[in-house]
């Protein structure tokens, strides 16, 4: 008889059905976004010429719960529960479950992304040409890079329950102080600069440029300092998987 | 991993394990663990907590590196692709994801092995019907444990471990997992399981391997090592000493222990015969079987005397 099925496929389809079986996760994932995007971009009165500002912000918000909490606290539960020693000991590829989560997360994450960008181009009216549009979705998809990196040192690092009050946390920090939720610019002074710790922050800003309306700071700046903050996590997510192995 | 020099692999040498050792901090998990197993059919760890059985397990996978002596599983260096795709595992503390039905896991680690059984087959075969799409979460243990048998079965593998795989099981939901495992074995699998139940090693294996302090102490068929290990202990008050008893016929060992004589005794009949002869006046007496514990005991005893 041959193989049943791609490993890899087969990886993805499990993963895929574990998150959208999970309403703590679909719920901060795929509602939240497009909700808050709605009532800060049109529902509120006079919010509308708002509306293109945030879509760049709450497309990095979007992309950013799927990350956290899927490979936060996902990989954390998962690492305690033994399924990854149980993965480890049978012919399961090496990176197939990494792999699979990363598919997953950017599966759902398009689909937030889809419904957000939905909202703003047919409800609350945001004008982009079509490279804007492409760009900034660009953008948005790469944004999950250095947030799954953050999940992944999470997840190798903490139990589970200290891996999800640490996602919650972060997750919150990055939204509020990366200036995702409210403008970056309406904050005092201080608030700006400790905003420069935050990788939101700096996505934010890049995907501001690809709508056409970046900040002061060229638009390599930002880049550069990703550059280095989305590296400096991929090490420490590799040195976490190598701890716990 | 360039060493494999002895590449014409014997295909019916299942496990060759010489001289393992491997400790944790000041443990000493195996001490001087040798096991050679080659065929079919079932064969049981056997011993107490700590022996080592799961530390022999986890090497034999691959999952840790013992610190002395050599290794082969199947031919293979332990964890190497090829020995892996040809092994199944249920482990003793591995649960699977809450969400997934037990259709869908094995459907997933049936993609993992180059040559599966089929979905269906494998939940007739463990026993799944009824609740093969329900999801894991909602089991009872034992179906877990049943769903956890199925992974290590669903890849036609040539060797199986079972690490400890009715622990915390109740009586009828153990026995429900033996006739599986049994089955499992008649089609031809080699079966390793490890187990501290004396009686699970009885009901399952054909060949027993007793393990204590991180190594094998002893190995036979189940009915040999009860024989071994087997007779009876005494407990009564007399008035004769210890060496008096230890002299008496069928008695292993004796001691005094405050007001009562212990008594291991090979034949318990013969030696309560020759008991009442030597003092007529013997009360509070009792017989009983010895627990495992005390069985290892016995065992060790022997072998260090012999």
């Amino acid at each position: 008889m041959a193989r049943t099925a791609n490993p890899y496929a087969a990886e993805i389809g499990a993963e895929c059905l574990k998150l959208l079986r999970a309403p703590e996760f679909i719920i901060p994932s795929l509602a939240l976004p497009v909700l808050f995007y709605a009532m800060f971009g049109m529902i509120i009165p006079g919010s509308n010429q708002n509306a293109p500002y945030l879509l760049a912000t709450y497309g990095v918000f979007t992309v950013m719960a799927p990350a956290l909490f899927g490979f936060g606290a996902g990989v954390a539960q998962e690492r305690e529960r033994g399924w990854l020693k149980l993965k480890r000991a049978v012919p399961a590829p090496a990176f197939g479950y990494i792999t699979a989560k990363a598919a997953a997360t950017l599966l759902v994450a398009a689909a937030g992304l889809a419904m957000v960008y939905a909202v703003a181009g047919f409800l609350a009216g945001v004008e982009l040409t079509r490279t804007q549009w492409t760009l900034m979705l660009g953008v948005h998809i790469v944004s999950a890079l250095p947030f799954v990196f953050a999940g992944l040192t999470l997840g190798f690092l903490l139990g589970a329950n200290g891996a999800v009050a640490a996602a919650n946390l972060l997750f919150l920090a990055l939204a509020l102080l990366g200036g995702l939720w409210i403008p970056i610019v309406v904050f005092p002074d201080i608030m700006q600069q400790i905003a420069w710790a935050f990788p939101s922050f700096h996505l934010a800003e890049v995907a501001l440029a690809a709508s056409g309306a970046g900040g002061d700071r060229p638009v390599g700046l930002h880049l550069a300092v990703l550059g280095a903050m989305t590296g400096g996590l991929a090490l420490t997510a590799t040195l976490a998987w190598l701890r716990q192995r | 991993m360039l060493k494999e020099t002895s590449h014409v692999a014997n295909t019916s040498k299942i496990i060759s394990a010489r001289g393992l050792a491997r400790s944790f901090g000041r443990t000493r998990a195996l001490d001087g663990f040798d096991l050679d197993v080659e065929g079919a059919g079932v064969l049981a760890l056997l011993g107490p907590n700590g022996a080592g059985k799961t530390t022999f397990v986890n090497a034999a996978l691959g999952l840790v590196r013992p610190g002395e002596g050599s290794l082969e599983i199947l031919g293979r260096r332990p964890g190497d692709t090829a020995a892996r795709s040809r092994i199944g595992v249920m482990m003793q503390d591995a649960e699977l994801p809450d969400l997934l039905t037990a259709r869908e896991q094995i459907a997933l680690f049936a993609s993992y092995y180059p040559d599966p059984r089929g979905v269906d087959e494998t939940i007739e075969l463990a026993g799944l019907t009824g609740f093969a799409d329900k999801r894991y979460a909602r089991l009872s243990g034992g179906q877990k444990r049943r769903v956890q048998f199925a992974l290590a079965l669903v890849g036609r593998p040539d060797l199986i471990f079972l690490d400890e795989p009715t622990t915390g099981l109740d009586t009828e939901a153990r026995r429900g997992l033996w006739a599986i495992v049994r089955q499992a074995a008649s089609e031809g699998a080699r079966i390793v399981l490890t187990t501290h139940y004396l009686e699970e090693a009885d009901a399952l294996a054909d060949d027993v391997a007793v393990m204590k302090a991180g190594r094998v102490i002893a190995r036979g068929t189940a009915a040999e090592l009860r024989e071994q290990v087997g007779g009876s202990l005494i407990r009564c008050r007399t008035r004769l000493d210890d060496a008096a008893l230890a002299a008496l016929p069928a008695v292993r060992r004796a001691r005094l222990s405050g007001r009562y004589a212990q008594i291991a005794a090979a034949d318990a009949v013969a030696a309560l015969k020759a008991l009442f002869q030597a003092d007529p006046e013997v009360t509070e007496l009792t017989v009983r079987q010895p627990t495992l514990e005390e069985a290892f005991d016995t065992l060790t005893t022997d072998i260090e005397e012999a």
